[in-house]
């Protein structure tokens, strides 16, 4: 471990805090993520969740703090950080196939002058393979099962060549067999050394599923390993609303005393 | 003059062939207008489109099937049941494509209808010793030859329509706004998407002989668009939408005697016109209501920024200074005071504006948030000369219930980096129910109650208490009981339940 202290972290949120009005959508989240973890985000809906991986992508500019990549900021390492979208976010009718798509992840590294090179060629059949559907990589992406065309979108940020993942709720609305499908290959793709970041809704599993979990409501909870973030005053403070909400209500049906215990 | 005018209004009506016109046009625009809401609310605009060129088909086929069958010229009859079987089939073809195959609608709506209409210009020029329909009538129309079975076919299929409409108004409704909902109560959503298709296809049938196919989309859908523009309401839409049908009509029909024109452009330009003037002027969805709005809107940023000044001030102020400091547009501001004046935030005293109360505690939530985050700032290691110019974009961050939070995280802290007090969250007059942590020093409370995690600091219930300032960097609390020092820590403070007392000691 020692070798790795002095490595900067894979990622690095300081005081992140964005707003989309008065009330911030994440207050003063900060940690750090070492290279190769995989880190789930949990907490209730509108808990900030996805703004959380908006912000790290660079997708929405915090209004204070910042987010650091391998130590450097956003800008100085576009690529190395990979969105994987909702499977909702795509027309899946769309005349390409599944290696196309793969494809698509180098079209950052291809002059507009050049065809894609052996180099390219052999990163995309690197991550097809990685992701297991190589011997699919001819099918239009409509003729896939869920967990299948979520999949080939992991292996385009694979090809991209992006040392880290990021994902919103790849488990939402899939059955248990492909749920298992796709956590192999998060877990494949950690072995090779890459970091990532995904939104999960379900408590039960996220023990089994994750290294490190992010317990998220506005603020940052907590982040740990499963065993110190799943702790049942914790959890019950973030999903049953804190102290002051219980106050709100009382203060709702109370009207003009506001501070009623 | 006003015999003139007479004269130019009147004349017309003793024409019978403007009669005619005139309420053939009419019952037609009063039902395009009623489904026309319904075909836009669907987003089914380009179907008006379809149906009514796919028509030319149907009617050929109904004229050459009565022709060759029983040897009747012209069978009006049979020519409206072809167009509507005509329209049908193009429907259920459409919906068949882009069912069955990955084509979309849209591109489903463009390849059959062309298709359809292909096959009537064909037939007709196929048979043309047969059927004598003239192309160019069918196309444009001719309002003013209006015949007799043209308006018996218009007063019977709008009729129909009309009554289906009314009679299954709350259906059309729920399943134009919610389908899955509608399907859900069950409604037959198909069914009723059928009713509407047959509807579109009768209507526009029975309007085609008299603005011709082109325009007759024109009275589906810009009559019900010009209503959409002035309606919060689908009942108030179709009313409305209908009167625009009916004027259009009307005024397009003078302009076409006056000036010798053909009667289907001036109908539907008419129409247009209207459409654009409703657009400019609607008070609420149109483009100089929304102009206005926008320049009346401030933002409010510049709000949270006067108010802050104006606390900061001595006394009250002039506009001139508060325009002088606060960055923004010079009208802006000004507009800003205008309404915070009118929302009484603000009030004009003997040398200027002052706070009122409900402007002081504006000011000072703002000011509390302000100071909260400069603390903030100021523990996270920010340099402290960018404290107070970033802390002044943050504290717009200002929601009750994250402001709360962030005072606690912070350990409701009593001043920030500058030494400047903070506001409480609020105001502590006597009788306030509050935790011991929000004392400020040398307020006198009594103690409610100690809540659990609290049971272990000596106090109880009952005691009398006056705060002291706070010690170990404002990380303990000190309270006395008489003689007495009492040491809390933040979570002990937290757990306590006091209620203010008056009369400090
Ligand atoms: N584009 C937006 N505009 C305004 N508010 C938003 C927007 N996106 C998210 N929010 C608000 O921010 C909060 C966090 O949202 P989000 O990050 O989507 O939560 P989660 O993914 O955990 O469900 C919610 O209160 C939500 O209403
Ligand atoms: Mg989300």
């Amino acid at each position: 471990m020692s070798t790795k202290a002095d490595a900067p972290p894979a990622i690095d949120v300081r005081n992140l805090t964005i707003s989309y009005g008065p009330r911030p959508a994440l207050l003063d989240v900060s940690f750090t993520v070492a290279p190769g973890l995989l880190v789930g985000v949990i907490g209730p809906n509108g808990s900030g969740k996805s703004t959380l991986i908006k912000g790290i992508v660079g997708f929405i500019e915090p209004d204070f703090g910042e987010v650091r990549i391998f130590g450097r900021t956003m800008d100085e390492v576009r690529g190395e950080v990979a969105y994987v979208p909702q499977r909702g976010e795509v027309d899946w009718d769309y005349p390409i196939t599944v290696r196309q798509v793969a494809m698509m992840g180098r079209y950052g590294y291809i002059p507009w002058w050049k065809n894609p090179q052996p180099r390219d060629h052999e990163m995309v059949g690197q991550a097809l393979e990685m992701v297991r559907i190589a011997d699919l990589q001819h099918r239009q992406i409509g003729q896939l099962s869920g967990g299948q065309q979520q999949r080939v979108f992991m292996a385009r940020a694979l090809a991209q060549g992006a040392r880290i993942l990021l994902m919103d709720e790849p488990f939402a609305g899939v059955d248990a067999a492909t749920e298992r499908a796709i956590l192999d290959v998060l877990e494949a793709a950690k072995t090779r050394g890459r970091t990532l970041v995904v939104v999960h809704h379900d408590l039960v599993t996220a023990a089994e599923y994750f290294d490190r979990l992010v317990l998220l409501n506005q603020r940052m909870f907590a982040y740990g390993t499963p065993e110190q973030v799943l702790v049942p005053s914790l959890l019950s403070e973030v999903y049953e609303g804190s102290i002051r909400s219980f106050e709100m209500l009382a203060a709702a049906e109370q009207p003009g005393e506001g501070r009623e215990s | 003059m006003t015999d003139f005018l007479r004269q130019a209004l009147l004349a017309p009506l003793g024409e019978t062939f403007f009669i005619k016109s005139l309420v053939g046009g009419m019952m037609t625009a009063v039902v395009c207008g009623v489904v026309g809401c319904l075909v836009i609310l669907r987003k089914m605009s380009f179907l008006g489109d379809a149906l009514s060129h796919a028509m030319l088909a149907g009617v050929a086929g109904g004229y050459l099937f009565m022709k060759l069958a029983f040897g009747l010229e012209a069978h009006a009859p049979a020519m409206l049941v072809g167009s509507v079987l005509a329209a049908v089939l193009t429907v259920g073809l459409i919906g068949f494509v882009s069912n069955i195959s990955r084509i979309k609608e849209d591109t489903a709506i463009g390849i059959i209808y062309t298709g359809v209409f292909a096959a009537g210009v064909v037939l007709v020029s196929a048979f043309s010793e047969y059927v004598h329909i003239d192309l160019m009538h069918f196309i444009m129309g001719d309002v003013l030859g209006v015949a007799d079975a043209d308006l018996w076919v218009a007063a019977i299929a709008g009729s129909i329509v009309l009554s289906v409409i009314i009679l299954f108004f709350r259906f059309f409704h729920i399943t134009s706004f919610d389908p899955i909902l509608a399907a859900a109560i069950g409604i037959p959503v198909g069914l009723v998407g059928y009713a509407l298709t047959v509807s579109v296809s009768l209507v526009v049938v029975s309007a085609v002989s008299m603005v011709g196919v082109i325009l007759v989309v024109g009275l589906l859908i810009t009559p019900a668009a010009t209503a959409y523009l002035l309606s919060d309401r689908l009942e108030k839409m179709m009313l409305l939408s209908a009167l625009f049908g009916v004027s259009s009509v009307v005024g397009g029909l003078y302009l076409c005697v006056w000036f010798n024109t053909s009667g289907g452009g001036a109908i539907m330009l008419f129409c247009t016109i209207q459409f654009l003037v409703v657009l400019f002027v609607a008070p609420r969805y149109g483009i100089l209501a929304g102009w206005f709005r926008r320049r009346r809107q401030v933002p409010q940023q510049v709000m949270e920024d006067v108010l802050g000044f104006v606390l900061r001030q001595e006394g009250a102020v002039t506009p001139e200074k508060v325009t002088a400091a606060v960055t923004g547009e010079r009208s802006v501001i000004l507009r800003a005071l205008r309404q915070m004046l009118s929302a009484e935030l603000l009030s004009s005293q003997d040398h200027g504006l002052g706070l009122t109360e409900k402007g002081r505690r504006e000011a000072l939530k703002l000011l509390r948030a302000h100071r909260l985050w400069e603390a903030y700032l100021h523990r996270t290691g920010v340099a402290p000369e960018r404290v107070h110019e970033i802390a002044h974009q943050l504290e717009h961050l200002n929601d009750p219930d994250s402001v709360h939070l962030m005072d606690h995280l912070l350990g409701h802290p009593l001043e920030d980096p500058h030494g400047s007090r903070i506001p409480a969250e609020v105001s502590h007059e006597p009788g306030k129910k509050l935790r011991a942590s929000e004392l400020r020093p040398e307020e006198r409370a009594a103690v409610l109650e100690v809540t659990e995690k609290g049971r272990d600091c000596g106090l109880q219930a009952g005691d009398v208490v006056i705060c002291g300032p706070r010690r170990n960097e404002g990380r303990t609390w000190v309270l006395h009981r008489d003689k007495e020092e009492i040491h809390l820590e933040h979570r002990q403070a937290d757990a306590v339940w006091v209620a203010i007392l008056g009369g400090n000691g």
